[in-house]
């Protein structure tokens, strides 16, 4: 693995995520979503970005300690509040058809311990009900990408000393990135290239349903008439090209909100509203999930699914081959950008008007104010494709890609 | 030496009382990279206060020099309309609001074209001024220290030991050493009010200010009231605007100023430093502007309206406070203006006025730059509308 100096890093990752994740355009506004921590990365963005043109660098900057304050002081009947400011912000950057910019990885992964999941769960923010829509709206050309901090890095790597726990984990995220390319973008194009032609096999087989079945999984998951599958390439109304996630190893597309019937036990823990759940395990019948039981924190996976009448059902199924440069690290980095990339996993709540071609199907797609990806894959998942005539058709088999 | 979690502590409950947030309140604080300490004890004392929702935006100058380093020139003075929103929004729902001073990163901006530099005001917005106006608000600014601060104002000291410096100078001209730092704040605010009364009471026509390097005459209106202490908005809510403050001060005639000054101390505007400002006022406007370094800064500012160039405010500081004495610079508005007496061009305080027919002479501008002309050395009079001088500060000692 080639070695960046921290500071090339932090160059080179914003550089790949303002030219290719995200193609700012000269002229545009660029909204960044900033966490404290991270300020080194979100300055190199703001440089590649102005020098691209971007009229104007609108970072705005969380802190998951401040979070805690609130949750842990607030009125219980005001943690649900969302200052109206926010809300317009996000619209203003849509009509101004902007480019978004995101940061993963918990800046602060211990920041909410021993706050009340309840109370945890009425605080989405910096979620916002409004972004599905802007996101199904394809009015902006976005991108999210891991940023480390120390906290995290200790998080990931606990056996390692603070100093080489970040070392490392800045390792991990060039690797996965690609920036340990000489061409980080040439590579991101081959690899869309070979996850956009499984994409479009999946798709031209029509599948009625996916049966994920492996240890602790018996899923059969219902596919609406027109679903289809595709890679995170996504492009806006303006036409303009995006890679919503860098990285992104997964094929995905936007099941039947009414068909999942099984049991899925989850591969990785997943954190939720500043809980570690640990040890998953989900019941479906007819679409819902009718039983979430875990090891660690349940009741935080229910106050998410409990949230309103889409959060129990499936918004998404996405399917990770054994070729991407996550799973095989085989690193638990409590974060979903990366660990959503590293297996198979599935999603309760809003699903992607982009994963159904017709207007009729469209309107059967599930709708939430959540979005919880949950992370079932594993060598050892297999992946069947089950046609309308009830045949089943080997897809998925110890990571290869079986179509 | 000073423990900087208990400072911490007592400057964000100092905070809290500053702005006296009330229950049910947004609570609005406006803070930078650096400062996230101070803004979460202050978050949570705001909630244990009973706080609704505690809104905080933070600014990052080093941000601000990739925009003015690398953005088209035409774009520079764009603000975002979320920001002019929140302001307004605060504003209705009479918020209350913390900002923290201190420059976070004093040398993010050193380099950078100043005329370029003086067309982004972020943090500042137009709507400031009119907020304050509409006493919709009760707000504080209180100083918040961090290193790279702390270097600036102590460059002999290593970063630690600099920053320790600082805090101890914190703790000392924010009282935070008395047992009761908010009562030790409305004691010496009811002095300094006695004094703006006694100010006031005496009608002058105009204020001259003499002594090295300066004789500037500064036209009063006929209802032009000296002010002190603490504020109090349209719902009643007491608030302390600026802590530390030693200051008493009024809203001049801005047609009226005469005469040149000299600033004693060098001023931090946009990101530069103004070392040995001289300006020369005529007929109420600063038609010279010189300097040692960093002149172009304060004529960019000066020339951004019409009423950028006339005063929006005269304030005097007499010898008592807790900065001056310190003969310390620190870079900081907040603090350097209650060092020493000084002057403002720009946005006024309608406060600074009684009469309705005032209230529409006053000075409105988008900026509000304070400079320190005042020192021990420096004669105030107050010329009474027949002429006469009377002698109003010696030394430093309130002759009134």
């Amino acid at each position: 693995m080639a070695d960046l100096a921290p500071d090339d890093r932090f160059r080179r990752l914003a550089e790949l995520v303002v030219g290719f994740g995200a193609n700012v355009q000269p002229g545009q506004i660029v909204g960044l979503t900033s966490y404290v921590g991270k300020e080194g990365v979100a300055r190199e963005i703001a440089r590649a970005a102005y020098q691209r043109g971007a009229r104007w660098v609108d970072v705005v900057v969380f802190d998951d300690l401040l979070k805690r304050e609130r949750l842990l002081h607030a009125p219980e009947e005001s943690l649900d509040f969302v200052p109206p400011w926010l809300r317009d912000r996000l619209l203003w950057l849509s009509d101004e058809r902007a480019a978004r910019i995101s940061f993963s990885g918990p800046q602060a992964p211990g920041a909410l311990d021993g706050v009340d999941p309840a109370r945890a769960g009425r605080d989405l923010l910096p979620w916002l009900a409004e972004v599905g829509e802007v996101v199904n709206g394809r009015t902006t050309n976005w991108s999210a990408i891991p940023v480390p901090t120390a906290a995290w890095a200790a998080l990931v790597h606990p056996g390692l000393a603070p100093d080489e726990a970040l070392e490392r984990l800045w390792a991990d995220v060039a690797h996965v990135c690609r920036l340990d390319e000489p061409d980080p973008e040439a590579a991101w194009d081959l690899r869309m290239g070979a996850l956009g032609a499984a994409a479009a096999k999946l798709t031209e087989r029509r599948f009625d349903a996916i049966r994920l079945h492996g240890p602790g999984t018996d899923l059969t998951i219902g596919l609406l008439p027109s679903s289809v599958w595709g890679a995170a390439v996504f492009e806006t109304v303006d036409g303009l090209t995006h890679h919503p996630n860098l990285p992104t190893e997964e094929v995905f597309t936007t099941p039947d909100p009414a068909r999942a019937d099984g049991v899925v036990t989850m591969t990785m823990p997943r954190e939720l509203y500043g809980q570690l759940i640990e040890g998953i395990r989900i019941e479906f019948v007819e679409g819902r999930a009718v039983r979430i039981d875990a090891e660690r924190n349940a009741e935080t996976l229910r106050v998410a699914a409990a949230k309103d009448e889409g959060a129990s059902r499936l918004g998404e199924l996405a399917l990770v081959d054994g070729h991407g440069r996550i799973g095989p690290l085989g690193t638990v980095f409590y974060d979903t950008l990366l660990d959503e990339n590293a297996a198979s996993h599935l999603a309760l709540g809003d699903g992607l008007s982009m994963g159904v071609d017709d207007e009729a199907d469209r309107e059967r797609m599930n709708r939430s104010a959540i979005h919880v990806d949950l992370m079932a894959g594993s060598p050892e998942l297999e992946v069947d494709g089950i046609t309308a005539a009830g045949e089943h058709v080997p897809v998925l088999r110890r990571g290869d890609w079986q179509l | 030496m000073v423990d900087r979690a208990e400072a911490t502590d007592r400057l964000a409950e100092l905070a809290i009382y500053g702005a006296n947030v009330q229950p049910g309140q947004v609570l609005a604080i406006s803070s930078y990279v650096g400062k996230e300490e101070l803004t979460r004890v202050i978050a949570r004392k705001g909630y244990q206060r009973g706080a609704r929702w505690v809104d905080v935006v933070t600014f990052d100058q080093w941000l601000k020099r990739e925009r003015i380093a690398h953005a088209a020139e035409e774009t520079l003075d764009f603000v975002p309309p979320w920001m002019r929103e929140r302001l307004l929004w605060l504003s209705e729902e009479h918020a209350a609001r913390v900002s923290l001073s201190g420059p976070h990163a004093p040398t993010a901006l050193e380099g950078l074209d100043p005329a370029r530099a003086g067309r982004d005001l972020l943090p500042w917005l137009p709507e400031v001024g009119p907020v304050v106006n509409a006493r919709t608000t009760n707000w504080t600014i209180v100083p918040a220290p961090t290193a790279p601060w702390a270097v600036r104002v102590y460059p002999e000291l290593e970063a630690e030991e600099a920053l320790d410096r600082l805090w101890e100078a914190i703790v000392h001209v924010c009282r935070l050493e008395r047992p009761d730092p908010g009562a030790a704040w409305d004691e010496r605010s009811a002095t300094l009010k006695a004094n703006a009364d006694r100010l006031t009471a005496r009608r002058f026509d105009a204020i001259r200010l003499h002594g090295p390097g300066t004789d500037l005459t500064v036209g009063l209106f006929p209802s032009s009231v000296w002010l002190a202490g603490g504020a109090e908005t349209v719902d009643g809510i007491h608030h302390h605007a600026n802590l530390p403050t030693e200051e008493t001060f009024t809203t001049p005639d801005p047609t009226r100023v005469d005469g040149r000054v000299t600033a004693t101390m060098p001023l931090e505007l946009y990101g530069s430093i103004v070392r040995g400002l001289r300006v020369e006022f005529a007929g109420g406007r600063a038609v010279k502007i010189d300097a040692d370094e960093g002149a172009d800064a304060l004529r960019a500012a000066a020339a951004r309206d019409e009423g950028a160039s006339r005063l929006g405010e005269l304030a005097l500081v007499d010898g008592e406070g807790r900065i001056g004495p310190l003969g310390t610079v620190f870079y900081d508005t907040l603090l350097d203006e209650n060092a020493a007496s000084h002057i403002a061009i720009g946005h006024a305080y309608e406060r600074g006025v009684e009469d309705e027919a005032d209230i529409a002479r006053i000075n409105h501008s988008s900026i509000h730059v304070d400079f320190m002309i005042g020192s021990p050395e420096l004669d105030v009079d107050g010329i009474t509308t027949e002429g006469e001088a009377v002698p109003v500060l010696r030394e430093g000692r309130w002759q009134i």
